[in-house]
């Protein structure tokens, strides 16, 4: 008899991709430009600030910037895949609906204007990225509805034109900004993990979390909904309620990702693409485990990105992109006859 | 034979003026297998869209199982009334199980998890399509003929009274054509399914189906309609013997047919003006 997904089966995947997960968190908090010994660590912080330094780059630096690193990653791939499935698009991926230029925007205008407001102690970049990029999903989202009835098409459309239209603003500030300036917004337009404090990284990893969880309770409507619009509410599904909950979710975990990191660029394209190739489709499977692959995926970017030019940093919007690309195209080689638009 | 579907006076509209349907009113038993057929244009689509509830009727009334259709919720519709449309590949590329399985959404929880019952109703419209054999196999590695029966399978595991379905046998040759019929023709016997099916094949609608609703496209004229109505009808219902003939054909379909018999059956052929022989041709 043919096998449906069961919720014990997907139980064991994803265990075993946490599994996969939590190894290559510790590997990656291990090695870095400083050796860190084991033993040393496991003696505990010490009497006084100093006195363990191998407890304290590990416990006090690294794991908080590798959970970040799986934080934003999880939450990069997770909207990746939403995104695909509701606007029915291969292409498609966290930026495509103007998150990019929006975050990039509220960023430079943080920038020149040197405002130093900050919010549960995210920096002002980090403020100004969030609600740029939540506002510009909300005027995508507008326009979109407000100009047709074909939604899918009108988001995408809305999305490119007002992509282009904060990129060109974005230009114009940066031709009149002072060369200082210019240089942390490209920075942050790279994509960069850097340390943030712990009640950033907790409220973050909770709104991650709990955005994940929502997806995932939409994820098999999820697989209705990639069929069209007809077909979703011939199977009684309110496609209207689907679509404004999972592009709400999906925006906001990434504007959170975006703001924690600014534009990791690829995770959101290649991991849903890699893990849909070899787990199939079904996005009660492929949400989860994208997500967490995509964890482990900026986890060991972020590492390279520490090591190659150690002890100076890459931003590691550049080691996924060079890392990304090539791995992307031997799957791509290897399950090519799985993949439904190339043929 | 209680009435399922009771259709009375609707009308529908996607422009002032120009109504596509006006007053059409039609019952379909429980347990009937009723084919609409029609030229281009003359709303069969647009009756199936207000049928499964996509649009809303503008005038007139559609009752589903004694209940107003805009009374029940999507998922109790869809626990209702199934729809097989037009051949389609889905963007992302599911199994066969993946898609059959995507039937028992209005049953599920909100994780979207079967049971057992939902695992069993999947098997059986996999085994009765004659699918199951290629259930692990992509959607769209299938031939049209083995996909059009996936998509037969998911609408008879999604257990509705009804089934809607829009040109089930577009695109099919002559064997997939009445392979597809001969399921449907068994669905309704075997389980008793409402079947409403679009067809341009008006041989096959024929030889299958209990009842022929003919939209024939025209409309009465505004003046006058009470006798426009008779001389003007935009739609006809009966048995196939009462609807289809040479005439009839030509007047609504605008093309001539050569009409002959097999059995007690009437079929018909289409003749073209390069038709071989079209010139000798007579109805018989």
């Amino acid at each position: 008899m043919a096998q449906v997904l069961t919720a014990r089966n997907l139980a064991i995947r994803v265990l075993l991709c946490l599994a996969v997960l939590a190894v290559v968190m510790c590997v990656c908090a291990l090695v870095g430009s400083q050796k860190i010994s084991l033993k040393k660590v496991f003696a505990g912080p010490g009497r006084s600030p100093g006195e363990n330094i191998d407890y304290e780059i590990l416990v006090g630096i690294r794991l908080p910037r590798v959970v970040l690193a799986a934080l934003v990653g999880a939450a990069l791939a997770c909207s990746g895949v939403v995104l695909q499935a509701i606007l029915r698009n291969p292409l498609a991926d966290p930026y495509i609906l103007g998150i990019s230029s929006g975050a990039g925007l509220g960023v430079i205008i943080a920038v020149i204007s040197g405002i130093t407001w900050s919010f549960c102690g995210g920096s002002p970049l980090s403020v100004f990225a969030f609600a740029g990029a939540l506002a510009t999903v909300w005027l995508v989202w507008f326009v979109g509805h407000f100009t047709g009835k074909a939604q899918v098409t009108s988001l995408l459309l809305a999305g490119v034109v007002i992509n282009a239209f904060f990129s060109a603003v974005i230009m114009f500030l940066t031709s009149i900004a002072r060369s200082d300036q210019v240089y942390s917004t490209i920075f942050w337009l790279m994509g960069n993990i850097t340390e943030k404090n712990l009640s950033v990284l907790v409220v973050s990893a909770g709104c991650i979390l709990a955005g994940t969880i929502g997806l995932f309770g939409v994820s098999q409507r999820l697989n209705i909904l990639s069929l069209g619009e007809q077909e979703a509410k011939g199977l009684g599904v309110d496609t209207a309620k689907i679509q404004i909950v999972a592009f709400a979710l999906a925006a906001f975990i990434t504007a959170i990702a975006v703001s924690l990191s600014g534009l990791v660029g690829f995770v959101g394209l290649v991991v849903p693409h890699g893990v849909r190739l070899v787990a199939g489709p079904d996005h009660r499977q492929l949400l989860p485990i994208s997500a967490i692959i995509g964890g482990a995926f900026l986890v060991a970017a972020d590492t390279l990105a520490r090591m190659i030019v150690s002890p100076a940093q890459l931003p590691v919007g550049v080691i996924t992109a060079i890392a990304g690309g090539p791995f992307f195209l031997v799957l791509l080689a290897r399950y090519s006859r799985k993949i439904s638009w190339l043929k | 034979m209680s009435s399922i579907i009771e259709v009375k006076d609707l009308s529908f509209a996607y422009a002032p003026h120009s109504r596509i349907l006006e007053d059409v009113s039609f019952d379909v038993g429980a347990g009937a297998f009723l084919s609409v057929a029609g030229p281009n244009g003359a709303g069969k689509t647009t009756l199936l869209n207000l049928l499964c509830g996509l649009l809303g009727p503008q005038a007139g009334s559609i009752m589903i199982d004694t209940a107003p259709i805009q009374s029940y919720s999507a998922r109790r519709l869809a626990q209702k009334i199934a729809v097989v449309r037009q051949e389609f590949v889905p963007v992302f590329d599911f199994t066969v199980v993946e898609v059959v399985s995507m039937a028992r959404t209005p049953y599920l929880g909100t994780f979207g998890f079967d049971g057992k019952i939902d695992r069993d109703a999947i098997n059986q419209a996999l085994e009765a399509t004659d699918t199951a054999q290629f259930a692990r196999r992509s959607l769209r590695s299938l031939s049209g003929g083995e996909r059009q029966r996936v998509f037969i399978a998911r609408a008879l595991a999604q257990n509705t009274a009804i089934m809607l379905l829009d040109e089930p046998t577009s695109f099919l040759d002559l064997k997939h054509q009445v392979g597809i019929y001969d399921l449907l023709k068994a669905a309704q016997l075997e389980k008793g399914k409402t079947i409403v099916a679009i067809t341009h094949d008006i041989n096959l609608a024929a030889q299958y189906c209990d009842q022929i609703l003919l939209l024939t496209g025209r409309k009465p004229p505004m003046q006058g309609r009470e006798n426009g109505a008779q001389n003007h009808p935009s739609y006809l219902i009966g048995k196939a013997k009462d609807i289809f003939s040479p005439e009839q054909i030509e007047k609504v379909f605008g093309v001539r047919v050569f009409a002959g018999k097999v059995g007690k059956e009437n079929f018909f052929i289409p003749l073209g003006r390069f038709a071989k022989d079209s010139g000798q041709a007579s109805i018989s």
